[in-house]
Order: C-alpha cells, then sequence, then structure tokens
C-alpha cells in the first residue's frame, strides 16, 4: 500500500504500526521461497521498531509521513548489529558497528526496517542473479530477472511486502528494477543522499534513492533522506526545495531526444513510451525535439570510470577470486588492466559531455526516454537478438542493453526517475531526467504522468 | 592499441590466461571505443575527480 494512504490510516487510528510490520511480515515470508527478494529479514527488529512508533502516536509524537510505515534496505546500507554482505561472499559475516546515513534518517523519521535486500554481487551488475544468496525473480513472472543492482527492492516493493525500499544506482541500479518491476525509482542528484555508511562500487557515480508505488511517495522518502552531511564528501551544502509548485503538465517543456533512444527499442516499449508521449501532450505538455550529446559515448567513459573505481576499491580481495562470482570477477580483472591516465581522461571527458548537456536545459525542462530498451529478460539470458539493416540478426550483450539509457544519466550526475510506462503484460519503464537538483521537478512531473 | 595479454601477464599475473582470453574482446571494443574520445580532449578540461578539503569520510 501506498506511504500516503497507510500514513493516514496510522494517524486514524485504523490501523497500527505493529498492524502493518505484522502484515509486512506475513507477505515477505511467504513471497521470499518464491522471489528470493531478501538475505536477512529482520522480524524482531521490526516489530520492536513498530511498538516505538506505536508508542510516539499514542504519546502524540508524529514524525513525518514515514513513521510506522514498513520498509527495506538493499544489504549494502550498512545497519549497526545487523548483517550487510553487499551481496558476496566477501561480506557474508560483516555485521557493522555503525549505521549508514540513511539508516540513521530512516529511524529518526519512524520508519520500520523489514529487512535487507538481494542485490547483484557488489552492485556490479543488473541481473541481480547472485551466486552466493540465489537470484531474485520478477514478480510479474519468476522465470526473469526483475533487473538490477537492487534487485530485492523492486521485487520487494512491487510485490506489495513492504511500502518502500532503498535502492543504490550506479549505472542504473535504481531505474532498471523499477523498470522491469513496475514501479517507481528515483536516482538523485548526485550529492543530495549522503553516501556515507552504505558499501561504495564507484563512488564518483554512486547514487542512493528510493523505490516506491508511486512518485509522490518517493517525494515522501526523499524529503526524510536528503541533505547535507559532512561524512560524505560528496555531499552538497543546501537543502533542496521539495515543493515544485507544479500541479499540471501544461507549458512544461517535454525534451524527446530524436537520436540513440529511438534505436534498437523493442515493440512493446516503443509502442507504451510513445502512448506516454502522447498523453503528456494531451495534458498540455510541449514535445521538444532535442539533440541528446553523445549517450553512447558517455555510456563508454562511464564504463571506464567504473571499472577503474570498483576494481581499486576491491583490490585488497585479489587474493580471493575463487570467492566472486564470474561475471563479476571478470569485471574486476578488465579494471586492473585499465591505465591511469584513462581513469583520468575519462573524468576530463566527463566534464567536457556535463557542459554540453547543460545546453540542453536551454530548450527543455525534462527529458523522457524508455528506461530500457527491452522487456524483463529471462534469467540466465545473456544477449538479445535485434533486427539489423541488412535482415540479419545481431546481438546485444543484456547488460549492455539494459544499461544502455541509464548510465549515462550517473556519468552526469543527473536527477532521473523510472515509472510505469503500460499497465498490462511485463513492465517497462518511462525515464524522466532533469537537470542538475531539479529533484523536485521531476519527481512533480512523473506524480502527473502516473494520473 | 594495447596488447591486453602482455600486459596483462606483466602486471596482473595472477589473472589466469583463459579469464585473460575472455575479457580482452571487451577490452579491445571498449577502447576503440574510448581512443577517438579521448584524442578531443584539450589541456584546459580538468578532470571531475572530486577532493574535498575536510575532516570526515568513511570509518
Amino acid at each position: 500500500m501506498k506511504i500516503e494512504d497507510l500514513a493516514r490510516r496510522l494517524r486514524a487510528r485504523v490501523v497500527s504500526a505493529v498492524e502493518l510490520a505484522q502484515e509486512s511480515l506475513r507477505r515477505i515470508h511467504a513471497e521470499q521461497p518464491h522471489l528470493n527478494a531478501f538475505i536477512t529479514i529482520t522480524d524482531e527488529l521490526a516489530l520492536t521498531q513498530a511498538r516505538q512508533a506505536d508508542e510516539d502516536f499514542a504519546k502524540g509524537i508524529d514524525r513525518g509521513p514515514l513513521q510506522g510505515i514498513p520498509y527495506a534496505l538493499k544489504d549494502l546500507f550498512r545497519t549497526r548489529g545487523v548483517r550487510t554482505t553487499g551481496g558476496t561472499k566477501i561480506y557474508a559475516d560483516h555485521v557493522p558497528d555503525y549505521d549508514c546515513a540513511v539508516y540513521e534518517k530512516l529511524r529518526a523519521a519512524g520508519a520500520v526496517l523489514m529487512g535487507k535486500t538481494g542485490l547483484h554481487e557488489l552492485a556490479y551488475g543488473v541481473t541481480s542473479n547472485n551466486p552466493h544468496y540465489g537470484a531474485v525473480r520478477n514478480p510479474h513472472d519468476p522465470s526473469r530477472i526483475p533487473g538490477g543492482s537492487s534487485g530485492g527492492s523492486g521485487a520487494a516493493v512491487a510485490a506489495g511486502m513492504v511500502s518502500f525500499a532503498m535502492g543504490s544506482d550506479t549505472g542504473g541500479s535504481i531505474r532498471i528494477p523499477a523498470a522491469y518491476c513496475g514501479c517507481v525509482g528515483f536516482k538523485p542528484t548526485y550529492g543530495v543522499v549522503s553516501r556515507y555508511g552504505t558499501m561504495p562500487l564507484g563512488g564518483s557515480l554512486d547514487h542512493m534513492g528510493p523505490m516506491t508505488q508511486t512518485a509522490r511517495d518517493s517525494a515522501l522518502v526523499m524529503r526524510a533522506i536528503g541533505g547535507f552531511d559532512l561524512r560524505d564528501g560528496s555531499s552538497v551544502v543546501g537543502a533542496l526545495n521539495w515543493e515544485s509548485g507544479r500541479d499540471s503538465l501544461k507549458g512544461l517543456r517535454v525534451g524527446v531526444p530524436e537520436n540513440f533512444y529511438g534505436a534498437r527499442v523493442c515493440p512493446e516499449v516503443a509502442d507504451a513510451f510513445s502512448q506516454a508521449l502522447k498523453r503528456a501532450e494531451a495534458a498540455g505538455a510541449g514535445l521538444i525535439p532535442v539533440r541528446a550529446p553523445d549517450p553512447e559515448a558517455i555510456n563508454v567513459i562511464g564504463r571506464i570510470i567504473l571499472m577503474s573505481e570498483a576494481s581499486a576499491l576491491m583490490e585488497r580481495y585479489e587474493d580471493r577470486r575463487a570467492d566472486f562470482g564470474a561475471d563479476v570477477l571478470a569485471l574486476l580483472d578488465q579494471g586492473r588492466l585499465l591505465a591511469a591516465a584513462d581513469y583520468i581522461n575519462a573524468q576530463r571527458l566527463r566534464t567536457k559531455m556535463r557542459g554540453e548537456w547543460d545546453a540542453v536545459w536551454s530548450q527543455a525542462d525534462v527529458i523522457f526516454t524508455p528506461t530500457a530498451p527491452i522487456l524483463a529478460p529471462l534469467i540466465g539470458q545473456t544477449e538479445v537478438e535485434w533486427q539489423a539493416n541488412n535482415k540479419e540478426t545481431e546481438g546485444e550483450d543484456v547488460r549492455l542493453a539494459t544499461t544502455r539509457f541509464v548510465r549515462a544519466i550517473n556519468v552526469l550526475g543527473l536527477p532521473a526517475v523510472s515509472i510505469p510506462l503500460k499497465k498490462s503484460g511485463l513492465p517497462a519503464g518511462l525515464q524522466i531526467i532533469g537537470r542538475g537538483f531539479d529533484d523536485a521537478r521531476v519527481l512533480a512531473v512523473a506524480g502527473l504522468m502516473e494520473g | 592499441m594495447t596488447d591486453w595479454k602482455a600486459l596483462a601477464a606483466a602486471r596482473c599475473p595472477d589473472i589466469p590466461s583463459d579469464a585473460v582470453e575472455r575479457i580482452v574482446p571487451s577490452l579491445e571494443k571498449l577502447e576503440a571505443a574510448f581512443r577517438p574520445l579521448a584524442a578531443q580532449l584539450t589541456e584546459d578540461v580538468e578532470a571531475a575527480v572530486v577532493f574535498t578539503n575536510v575532516a570526515g569520510g568513511e570509518r
């Protein structure tokens, strides 16, 4: 159920936080054998936090809309006393002695932690097919991946186990599972949510954000978790204004890229995207053709930055090759072979591309694209087949296809949300991208597109 | 272009040769896409690496 609705019911004493936690735990335990969305379920802690929320309500203490709301954390958000694995065997026994900033804030807001969700190993991949903790499965079709790396969070929200879950997004890892599972996933502007106490993958690309049932719910979570944190060197000083002031799409300039985002898109996604554009136009938005400055190049830049940063971080474990899954190990090996000059030049190209993207915002307020060009692949599927011009088919690595439309936005550090694009069949996502620190507008537009 | 096999043998001898064989095609494609981009850079473009001169950070 939506956060907004539950918050109302809690305050009307129609339901208690303990009852919500019990119902959430019932659903989690019922679905866990089928979906494997969780690595750790925190039954006892959940009921303790729920009782505290009820006691606070009884005393007239109201900590805001998240008080008493069941949620989950991707298992790379450190939680004191609760195992935090990062989805890897390397950290299988890691029990942190401190909390990450996001968990600190959610505890202060009175939210109730139900457990830690499954993910792609080290958050370094998009399938959530984890060799150590098992494959997370898509609630719409358990033979398919939920996307990743925040696959457990996406599955838990989409299956109604929790009202919201936290994910991390280094190359699309919040937006992809949101698209494949049919929920909302928001990646804020880089620096808006503290990364303190989360397990890093690519520090200059890592973003923390919520996965929810609605865009309005994402905004509620963002109000609780955003803000400056001295402990995170990339944290941005100053609070964002979460009031966008927008209650309709009238006059909104929606940039629709003429290049890149229309090629190699499966018909179901292309059709649903086209319908979304028509809905936006009918609601008063202006559709502005724009040229997106070379997302393909930015994807290349992003892969070099990510592989370099991830391999540097994991270098201390290079004598434990047998403890990594094959796909992650192959990426870590590649990163070890890249030159320092390539990393620096990739970061210089990042500066250049960010400047080129700044010009786009003089033409458009937001940009619409599909989140992923395909629907959720089958578990174990490695390639997508596309019809080439010469009528022969050409294969594309599932990982590259899945991240093709989202990775560049991490390199640019821009806010972006994925919302469900269609109501039947396998889900697909609409990606709404905004200029830096225009997070409130992105979520407001997403809410208006939800209808 | 880089001789990835020779580089791996010299710099990361712990990576088994069959593992190197598997990653070389990916590295070759990445390098082929990246070199022309890097060649466009002019000396005035600074890297986007963040250095913050404050106390704190990861425990």
